[in-house]
Formats: structure tokens, C-alpha cells, sequence
């Protein structure tokens, strides 16, 4: 059974601003306000009807303190309620958790999470660095770049097949990308171009090449969080939040480490795990109409499949071969492009949770997936290798 | 807490980061920075909701979210310091060189306030309140800084506060339209300087400068010739012939008539000290007997000694008794008797003697007083100390000035340069500024004439010297 809830939960209102490399036209508070209005106009309530605002970013990466308080002019906080929330790259979806945890415990009956970031003002790889201690080589640090998962797929399935499925799932998001008029990086490309890319992108590291990585962007995304009661009232089309888990469980921190006995994240397994466990899903494929993921590279988005699906030999490669993830597939991935499209890191995550709740909607517009959407599925991940994960219904009968 | 605690093998590891970054104004934040580097005018926005208008500009009221971008207003380039706070210490990202302003102000017409470095004063000048004005930068420099800085704002017409009396309650005072006219006069004659000659003193002797008068005859020849060169009044201590001061009753009426006879329009202002040892009763009974038309009224008791200015020997040790009572008594016959007091202040605190006294309410407007400098036992002239007496008098007073030896003209000189009158006189001073002997107490009154003439005062008649300082013409 699902966590224990005080009361239920409904997301009634979503706003997102065009994600870029650049954003000069506003400052941060100004871009954050472009995702509050839309929000707040989404869900038809002014901002006097919000209690509470949970504002999240990565701290340093604007290389400003206190952003919860430079950014008041954008996010309607005066006079509210206000809480600030860092958890690395998950923290859109503990934004998301932690509003439903506020809405639910009967603390506030309307809760607006602010998820922002603006990559090009900061110096990311400055902040990030500051994850290490200084005592064991903090030089190392340069965030979410690794070739170890292409190293992986590569050992296990060859390096033909492996690097064509992981080019595959790379195009497969840039077509979804072109259909979102809000996404970053929207290039066109098409099915024949796998093998020029597969062997012309740059290296970063290993086999993981420039055109596999995800964005630095500037965007913000905001969503609204409202009680069963308010939210009925409010709402013609609210997406229920049923569960939701954060798991951070590595006994050893090892992101480059290919040993059988210090397993590389594992957090998506035993999240899913859990979480379906108590939910009594025994398919989750078969389950979700839709998957936002948090996918910040071509591999771990296709390697990734496999551990949130709890699928066995080859049946995640399959699924991209296939293009079963795509937007009119079995099982549509990330409709939206994703991560490797947008990826204003403190919204990142927090766009999984709202892009899931618009196709629970119907309301996503040119890439509403064409089937009826009523389980929808978001997760997060972060530097910190913490995994969240959050179901979304269209109908409150679980 | 105790430092003693185990620090071996403790390692610190020392790390530099660099933290590189580029702000974004915002399409707002721009159009500020650009109208004011274009413009020279600084911009805020109005919420029409509140009305409050912002500076800086920014998109959203932070109330209730009201768009706000396109509701541009001018705010004034000049305002007021709401706050400040003054930095002390000098590092290469500041601005200026240590100690410095920076201050948060309200310009006029915005709600609230920037933060901007305050230039052109120094910091413990600087008040929360006062005014201040923009200096804009004379080269663009697309910041803030395109305000150079801000500067204390340059007053638009000189302010003149109306003095206030010592202990007035903020009424005005009933008077008639007599008094109200004296009072126009007077203030016309602001222009006139009062010179007054102290002819002898107690203590001046002939052997010290032979013009020193002892008979009447010698003070009628002095006060005519001081007269002649200017003066308005002559202070007089009457000598017997071998030159000790006298409280003789005749020899003072013999004097003081003697000056009138030689010379009827003078006015004589009679010493109420008289000379060392006298007798309260011999110090205010000849001046009840002769009925000058000024006398002086002494305030406080003190070391009135000679002392050698150079070596500091005391040559002559003597305490100059002036209490309450005396002040009181002397006053008082006085006034009753139509003789003008001229209150003698060797210090501050003998001033302080006057108000406690003239709070009895029988010293008539206007007061005249006498600042005495140098006296080996009051004070020695100092600019300051001169403007704190000046500034302690009450309403309707009249100040001249008169100091011992070499403070004599500094002390006059600064009397007149701030509106006050003039006392000179071989009493004081035996010499003129050149050092020389004066030829007598007329040659010192021809040089005040000349400081007073180079200040752009003019020595007032004795009729005009009776009108300024409110004598009964005898």
C-alpha cells in the first residue's frame, strides 16, 4: 500500500517558460515570474490563493546566495510562507514531493513549487566541485559527464548494437524535442542519421559523445499543488498524486567503477521496486501510459529503462529498436525530449512532474501522446546518485 | 574557552575557487541602466495598485505580482540618506579609498531606497536625513556608476535661524509697538560698531605707559581725544593723583564730570570693581552716588592675579569676589537707579551666574555683556570658546569684547568680524599691534576704527551706542 497520506493531493496548475541556452531579455526573477503567471493562469487562482511557495535551484550555480530571497519579485513569496529546496539534480521532484507532503499533511491547501535555473549566468562545474571534499581529489568533479554506463552497454551487447540503440533513443528524444514548442535543443534529426552520428559527434568520455549529452539551459518551471477538497473546487482536470519515493541507498559512491561487488546505481532499481511493491504493480510497463525520466544522456536513458521496468536481457534495447518509447509507442518516453533536450537543472525534474501531469490532462498540446493517458510516471535524478520517483493518476479510485 | 585542546595532526587544506559569473539585467534592469547613460535621468516604476514606485525599476510589484515593466516615472535626481554606513577598511574591489560612504537613498519622488556611495563629506558628517544629490559620471559606464556618486546637496538660499531666548517656553513674548520699534532701530544699526576706551583700569600705571590718566583733568584730556578718534564710551576706574584706584566718592564724581564737562556727548561707564580690597558696600555706593549711565556688574568670583606670562611667577595673588548676592545687589541698584549694567563674563560659568540671577526678572532688555579675555585667573581668548559665549546669549543682548595684553586686538578683531563691539584701552593693553607704546588709549581706538572700517562696520556715535545698547542719555 501506498505511504501513509493525510489527505489527497492534485496537481491543478502548470507553467513552464521557453527553455534556451540564453535568456538576456530577463533577469532571474523575471524568468521565474514567465513560469509563476503561466502557472497561477493555468490553474485560473491568483497568487493571494497560494499558502506556500517551495523554491528550488542549485545554489551556486548563479553564483548568488539566498536565491529564495533574490527571487520574491518573481515567485510571489512576500508575506508567504516560503521554503528553499537543494537536493542536486533531483531537487524538481523533492520540490514536487515535498509539496504534496505540505498540501497533504493539512498545512497548507495550496502549495506553488518553483523549480529555476539560469546555467549560463553561473559557472556550473565551480559549484558542482564544491560536492567533493577537498581531501580526496575535488579536482575530479565535473558533474554528470561519464562513459561508464556506454562502457557497460557496450560490454554486454556489443558495440554495434549498443551504440546504434543508444543513438536511436538520442534521435527518438530529439524528434519528441521538435514537438514541444517549450523545449531547448530541437535539431530535426531523423533515423538515417545514426551512423554519421554514432561515429562523427565528439568524445567527451569514452563513447559518450557530445550529441548524447543533455543541455545547459535557462528556463523555470512552476507547478501547483492543491488538497482534494480545493482541488475538486478549483480544478476541472486535476492529476492526483498517488506515491511518491526517494531512494539513496549506495553503500559505496562509485561512479566509475565497473566491479561487480560496488554496483554503479542501483537507486533506480530500488526505487522502482519499492515503489511499485507498495502500489501492487507487478507490470509497470505493461502499467504506465507515459514515463517522464530524468535522463541526462542517451545512454543512462536507454541503459535506465531496464532498471525502472524491471526488465530482463535485452528487452530495453528491443523497446528503442522498436521505437516502442516513442510518442505513438507502447510505452512513450519522455514526449516532451526530456533531459538531453531541456535542462534547466533545479527545473529539470520538476518538468518530468509537470509534463506527466499535462499528458494525464490531455493538455500537452502537439506532443500529447495519442492514447488516453490515465497512469503517468516521473522521476529524478541527481549528482548525489539519489533516485525520486512519483505516480501520477487521472482518477482518484487506486 | 580554553585553547589548550589537542591540535597535533590536525591538517587544514587551503583552496582557492574561482567563481566566475554574467548577470542578466532583465529587459527593465537595461532600459534603467541605458536612460541613464543616454539621458542622465534615473527611472522608476509605479504599481498602479499600491502606488508605490520602485527604484530600482523592477517587473513585478512584489505584493500581489502586478505587472509593472511599462509604468516608467522620473524620480528626482537628488534625495534624501535614509541610512549609511561608513567602510573602513581598503581592499582593491572597492570603489574609493577607505574611510567612505556608501548610502541607502530615498530619492524624491520614489518609495524606495538605492544604495550608492556618498562623496563630498566627511563620514562623521554625514547624518541619516540630510539631502543629497546625484553626480552623474562625465563617461558612460553602463552601471550604476553612470551615477558617478552622490553628493550633499548644495543649499538653494542661505537658512538664517531666529535665535532663541535661554529658557523660553516657545511663546511669544508681549511687547509694544515701542519696544518693537526700538528693537527695527537697533537691529538697523547692526552696521555700527561701538568702540569703547578703558582709560585706566586699576592696575595700569604711568610707569608702564605715562598716558595712563590719574586726575579728572588727565581723564577729560584722554576721553576727548578717544572721542575725537572714535570711540562712543570710555571705561573709567578713578585714581588719586599718585595713581592708587579710589572709591572716593568726590574724586569719581570729579572724574566722571570732568569727562562730561570736556567732552558732554561721550558716555562714561563707571567700573563697579573699583580696585583690589574694596568693600562691597565702597564698590556699589559710588556708583548709586554718581549715576553713570553704564556701570560694570561683575559675575563671579575668581583668581584675578598677576602672574608673569613667561616664567609663570605669581607676582600678585588676589581673589576678585563677586557672589551671588553682590551680583544680585549690585544689579539691582542699578537698574533701580537708571545705570545700565555691562555684564562682565571672564568665563562661561560667570555667564551661567547671569541667567540664575536674571531669572529674578529685574535686568532690562536689551543686555549688554563684555567677553574679558586673558585675566590670569579666567580665561584666555580662544576663537571657540568666543562663538560658544555668543551663542549662549540670550535674546536682545548686545556683546562687546575686550582682552588683556596681546589678546587685545585678536580678541576685538573677532568681536566685530561676528557683530559684536569693541573694547580697547590702556586698562588692557599698553601697546598697539606693532608692539609700540600706544601714545594712549586714543591710538588704540584709531586702530580698532581701521578693523572696523576693513570688516565694513563703522563706529557708532555715543547717541547710536545709547540706542544699541539702551542707555538714559544724562
Amino acid at each position: 500500500m501506498a505511504h501513509k497520506k493525510n489527505r489527497n493531493v492534485a496537481i491543478i496548475g502548470v507553467g513552464q517558460t521557453k527553455h534556451s541556452s540564453h535568456r538576456e531579455d530577463v533577469n532571474q526573477p523575471e524568468l521565474i515570474h514567465e513560469a509563476v503567471s503561466a502557472a497561477l493562469k493555468d490553474a485560473n487562482i491568483s497568487i493571494k490563493d497560494v499558502d506556500c511557495i517551495v523554491h528550488g535551484n542549485m545554489e551556486l550555480f548563479e553564483m548568488i546566495h539566498q536565491p529564495d530571497l533574490w527571487h520574491v519579485l518573481g515567485t510571489g513569496a512576500y508575506g508567504k510562507d516560503s521554503i528553499r529546496i537543494t537536493t542536486g539534480g533531483t531537487v524538481g521532484t523533492t520540490l514536487a514531493c515535498a509539496s504534496d507532503n505540505l498540501v497533504a499533511s493539512g498545512m497548507y491547501d495550496i502549495v506553488m513549487a518553483i523549480g529555476f535555473q539560469k546555467l549560463q549566468e553561473g559557472h556550473t562545474t565551480g559549484g558542482i566541485t564544491n560536492m567533493a571534499d577537498p581531501l580526496w581529489f575535488r579536482n575530479l568533479q565535473t558533474g554528470a559527464l561519464t562513459g561508464s554506463t556506454a562502457y557497460d552497454v557496450i560490454q554486454e551487447f556489443g558495440e554495434e548494437r549498443a551504440k546504434r540503440a543508444a543513438m536511436m533513443y538520442r534521435i527518438i528524444m530529439d524528434k519528441h524535442a521538435c514537438l514541444n514548442p517549450n523545449a531547448h535543443r530541437a535539431f530535426g534529426l531523423d533515423f538515417d542519421q545514426v551512423e554519421t552520428l554514432m561515429n562523427t559527434s565528439p568524445k567527451l568520455v569514452g563513447e559518450l559523445r557530445l550529441i548524447h549529452m543533455c543541455s545547459q539551459s535557462d528556463g523555470a518551471c512552476a507547478v501547483i499543488f492543491a488538497s482534494e477538497k480545493k482541488a475538486k473546487e478549483l480544478s476541472k482536470k486535476p492529476v492526483w498524486i498517488r506515491d511518491h519515493i526517494t531512494i539513496h541507498r549506495e553503500e559505496t559512491f562509485n561512479i566509475f567503477g565497473y566491479h561487480k561487488n560496488y554496483p554503479v546505481l542501483k537507486t533506480h532499481k530500488f526505487a522502482a521496486e519499492q515503489l511499485f511493491k507498495r502500489n501492487d504493480i507487478t507490470n509497470p510497463l505493461e502499467y504506465f501510459d507515459v514515463f517522464e525520466m530524468y535522463d541526462p544522456a542517451a545512454w543512462w536513458g536507454l541503459d535506465w529503462l531496464r532498471d525502472f521496468f524491471f526488465l530482463k536481457g535485452d528487452e530495453h534495447l528491443r523497446l528503442v529498436e522498436n521505437k516502442e518509447i516513442m510518442i505513438d509507442g507502447s510505452m512513450p518516453i519522455n514526449p516532451s525530449g526530456g533531459v538531453i533536450a531541456t535542462n534547466p537543472i533545479g527545473a529539470t525534474a520538476l518538468l518530468r512532474v509537470a509534463e506527466a501531469a499535462l499528458q494525464v490532462r490531455g493538455d500537452a498540446g502537439a506532443h500529447q501522446i495519442p492514447k488516453e493517458v490515465k497512469h503517468a510516471l516521473a522521476s529524478g535524478f541527481g549528482g548525489t546518485m539519489w533516485t525520486v520517483l512519483m505516480m501520477l493518476e487521472k482518477e482518484l479510485n487506486w | 574557552m580554553a585553547l589548550d585542546y589537542d591540535r597535533k595532526d590536525c591538517f587544514i587544506v587551503e583552496g582557492k575557487l574561482a567563481l566566475p559569473y554574467s548577470y542578466f539585467a532583465g529587459r527593465v534592469g537595461s532600459t534603467f541602466i541605458t536612460t541613464l547613460r543616454d539621458k542622465k535621468k534615473i527611472m522608476g516604476v509605479k504599481c498602479p495598485v499600491c502606488n508605490k514606485v520602485y527604484l530600482p525599476p523592477r517587473q513585478t510589484c512584489e505584493r500581489d505580482l502586478t505587472d509593472i515593466r511599462d509604468n516608467w516615472v522620473e524620480v528626482q535626481p537628488a534625495g534624501e540618506v535614509v541610512n549609511f554606513t561608513v567602510v573602513r577598511y581598503d581592499d582593491k574591489h572597492l570603489p574609493r579609498k577607505a574611510p567612505f560612504v556608501m548610502a541607502l537613498i530615498k530619492l524624491d519622488g520614489a518609495d524606495t531606497p538605492i544604495v550608492h556611495i556618498l562623496d563630498g563629506i566627511a563620514p562623521e558628517e554625514v547624518k541619516i536625513g540630510m539631502k543629497v544629490e546625484a553626480v552623474f559620471s562625465s563617461s558612460p559606464t553602463n552601471t550604476i556608476l553612470d551615477i558617478a556618486h552622490f553628493a550633499p546637496k548644495k543649499p538653494e538660499k542661505a537658512f538664517v535661524s531666529e535665535r532663541t531666548p535661554a529658557g523660553a517656553k516657545g511663546e511669544e513674548p508681549v511687547i509694544s509697538q515701542e519696544e518693537k520699534l526700538l528693537k527695527e532701530r537697533r537691529k538697523a544699526m547692526s552696521k555700527k560698531v561701538i568702540i569703547t576706551a578703558a582709560l585706566a583700569g586699576a592696575a595700569t600705571m604711568k610707569n608702564q605707559n605715562p598716558s595712563v590718566p590719574y586726575t579728572p583733568q588727565e581723564f577729560a584730556e584722554e576721553a576727548y581725544k578717544c572721542y575725537k578718534a572714535g570711540a562712543a564710551m570710555v571705561h573709567v576706574h578713578a585714581r588719586e593723583d599718585n595713581g592708587m584706584p579710589t572709591h572716593d566718592h568726590k574724586r569719581i564724581k570729579d572724574t566722571h564730570d570732568a569727562i562730561k564737562e570736556k567732552c558732554p556727548d561721550i558716555i562714561v561707564n563707571l567700573s563697579s570693581a573699583v580696585g583690589m580690597g574694596k568693600t562691597p558696600e565702597q564698590r556699589i555706593s559710588q556708583i548709586v552716588y554718581v549715576k553713570p549711565e553704564m556701570a560694570s556688574l561683575n559675575t563671579n568670583t575668581m583668581n584675578f592675579s598677576i602672574i608673569d606670562r613667561k616664567t609663570g611667577k605669581i607676582f600678585i595673588d588676589f581673589v576678585f569676589e563677586n557672589t551671588f548676592t553682590m551680583l544680585q545687589d549690585f544689579g539691582k541698584a542699578m537698574e533701580e537707579n537708571g545705570v545700565k549694567p555691562e555684564v562682565e563674563v571672564y568665563d562661561l560659568g560667570g555667564l551661567d551666574n547671569w541667567f540664575l540671577i536674571a531669572k529674578q526678572g529685574f535686568f532690562t532688555k536689551p543686555y549688554n555683556f563684555n567677553f574679558v579675555w586673558g585675566v590670569a585667573g579666567g580665561m584666555a581668548f580662544r576663537p571657540d570658546m568666543f562663538m560658544v559665549l555668543k551663542n549662549a546669549l540670550p535674546e536682545d543682548s548686545n556683546f562687546t569684547t575686550c582682552g588683556v595684553g596681546i589678546e587685545q586686538f585678536p580678541a576685538v578683531t573677532m568681536s566685530c568680524l561676528v557683530g559684536g563691539h569693541m573694547r580697547v584701552g590702556l586698562e588692557d593693553n599698553i601697546r598697539i599691534p606693532t608692539g609700540e607704546l600706544a601714545k594712549g588709549s586714543w591710538e588704540q581706538v584709531e586702530w580698532a576704527v581701521r578693523i572696523a572700517e576693513s570688516l565694513g562696520r563703522e563706529p557708532a556715535t555715543p547717541d547710536e551706542a545709547r540706542e544699541i545698547m539702551g542707555l538714559r542719555k544724562r
